[in-house]
């Protein structure tokens, strides 16, 4: 499947929240969209055969973040990309769940490790983290350790 | 009757990890399940951000303590196409012989831990006893039983040592007939098929919905299987057929690993004859200094500034003992990745788990989730 057949095959009445249906290394095509037709978005793809969603990622750039999405289909054998931004301050899109009940999960940890809010998620409860843990550990911002001013010690001179 | 909310786990002989199910019973029916993990959680996304590539691979043997070198494949497939590198072919076959000695292994050992629970002693005996013979030949060439640290960016650490195939053919000479003797002593059991046989039944539609994959998947009759639809590696040109089951349930999935076993086998005989007829490097000729992998070979190109070294974005999903398991890594420049993100198979079969518990009884989660195989390690990451 070429990005140009994908493209094609959408629905017209997308066009206003597509940003771009482009090849992308490892997957038949990376397809952007604007979050606020998320929803819209996944039912089309679900329709075209992508019934299997492997996984939800989040990744920070730190001006933005980006919410990836990868789906298979078992007609077309290939994998997919779905990817939108959300802003840094105002991290949100809607649940995936509806189309693929297998987000479930995926949107918990997305949620608590990355920050995102996936907006009408049935049950968003941290999942590998502990209940009420305030922090989201995959983003920059939150670091491992700081740099330690090591005092090296030698009895050679 | 009364209802309540049941803890089973963290400690508990059904768990095979450190998880918590939490049942909802009306007296012994299961009505609502909810599991609890990160127990295990290590933030493995986390420190591999704070890591050179090659240093990553050293989580990747405790993603999954099972499945190690599955996963540094996996790892190492998307970090390659993230950096622009290609391992020489060699390589690959060796790469190809460590996944499917590792599948053995882990089946194995699911195996083993599985007719334990279903009450069965003898092949818990047999199960751990050969896949000894499979750890031993990881220590002759890794160097380890359990942390290989064996693969790296651009190739593999070494070479198997002299004589190495010969060793391993008979390992698999040993192997072949004992799958016969686990099903003997397993499907010829009455205890087994009253015990497995109608239960934890998953179809295929549910499977797709849930996101369960692997033998999971397999043995609901659906026919999916990396290797074939997506081959990596060497896989393609390799000759094996893919297992399959139609009654989804636990026996569905006993019949599926254990056919893997036998296709394993097919494949690593096939994988040491090419690696006896064809010696050559296990590692790529030119590698960026920056990298820091202890081994290789440092060409011109490799005093290359790494900001001059092309970004990139890699993805690479692999075929694992238990399911499909994915990487995206993210390299921006610098000299540890950006962004490191993993599915593991475990992680969606378990998340389905109300889908083939509710209904059966309290009695029968033991079976059933040991028929998930479930590695902790890979969930909580």
């Amino acid at each position: 499947m070429k990005p140009e057949d994908l493209a094609r095959s959408l629905p017209p009445v997308l066009a206003p929240v597509l940003l771009g249906v482009e090849a992308f290394p490892g997957f038949a095509a990376r397809v952007r969209f604007r979050r606020e037709g998320a929803l819209d978005v996944f039912r089309a793809i679900h329709d075209l055969g992508f019934t299997h969603l492997a996984m939800i990622g989040g990744i920070d750039w730190v001006d933005h973040r980006e919410v990836i999405y990868t789906v298979w289909s078992d007609e077309a054998r290939t994998y997919l990309l779905l990817s939108t931004d959300v802003p840094a301050d105002d991290p949100r899109v809607e649940s995936a769940v509806p189309v693929w009940p297998s987000a479930n999960w995926h949107e918990r940890e997305a949620w608590e490790l990355v920050g995102i809010t996936f907006d009408h998620h049935p049950d968003l409860r941290h999942l590998l983290t502990p209940d009420g843990y305030a922090f989201h550990p995959l983003l920059r911002s939150f670091k491992i350790h700081e740099p330690e001013e090591l005092e090296v010690k030698t009895r050679h001179v | 009757m009364s209802e309540m909310w049941l803890n089973m786990g963290p400690q508990h002989p059904m768990t095979h990890g450190l998880w918590n199910l939490r049942v909802h019973i009306d007296g012994e029916v299961i009505r609502d399940v909810d599991p609890e993990m990160g127990y295990l959680h290590r933030g493995i996304e986390k420190l591999s951000e704070d890591r050179h590539y090659n240093e990553v691979v050293t989580l990747m043997d405790r993603t999954c303590y099972v499945a190690g070198l599955a996963w540094e494949h996996l790892y190492i497939l998307a970090s390659e196409e993230a950096l622009h590198i290609a391992p020489p072919e060699r390589a690959q076959y060796l790469r190809v012989l460590c996944e499917e000695f590792q599948r053995i292994a882990s089946h194995l050992m699911w195996y083993a831990a599985f007719v334990q629970d279903i009450g069965l002693m003898t092949p818990f005996l047999y199960g751990m006893r050969d896949r000894d013979l499979i750890l031993d030949l990881f220590q002759s060439y890794t160097g380890a039983r359990m942390t290989y640290e064996y693969m790296r960016v651009g190739g593999v650490r070494n070479d198997v040592p002299p004589g190495f195939t010969d060793r391993a053919r008979q390992v698999l000479d040993w192997l072949e007939p004992r799958f016969v003797e686990y099903d003997q002593l397993t499907l010829g059991s009455d205890i087994f098929h009253k015990r497995c046989d109608n239960l934890g039944v998953l179809r295929a539609n549910d499977c797709v919905t849930q996101g369960v994959t692997g033998p999971m998947l397999r043995s609901a009759g659906l026919k999916r299987d990396l290797r074939k639809d997506r081959p990596y590696a060497v896989y393609d040109q390799l000759d094996f057929e893919v297992a399959l089951a139609d009654t989804a349930d636990v026996t569905g999935r006993y019949l599926v690993r254990l056919e893997e076993m036998r296709q394993s086998v097919r494949i690593l005989r096939q994988v040491l004859d090419w690696l006896d007829r064809h010696p050559g490097p296990v590692m790529a000729s030119q590698l960026p200094r920056w990298l820091g992998a202890p081994y290789a070979p440092v060409g011109r190109e490799g005093y290359l500034l790494k900001r001059n070294y092309p970004k990139g974005v890699g993805f690479s999903a692999v075929e694992e003992p238990h399911g499909e398991a994915l990487a995206y890594v993210v390299n921006e420049g610098g000299e540890h990745p950006y962004r490191v993100k993993f599915r593991s198979p475990v992680y969606a079969n378990i998340a389905a788990a109300r889908h083939y518990l509710v209904g059966y009884r309290v009695a029968d989660i033991p079976p059933i989730m040991g028929s998930v195989d479930i590695c902790v390690g890979e969930v909580d990451r």
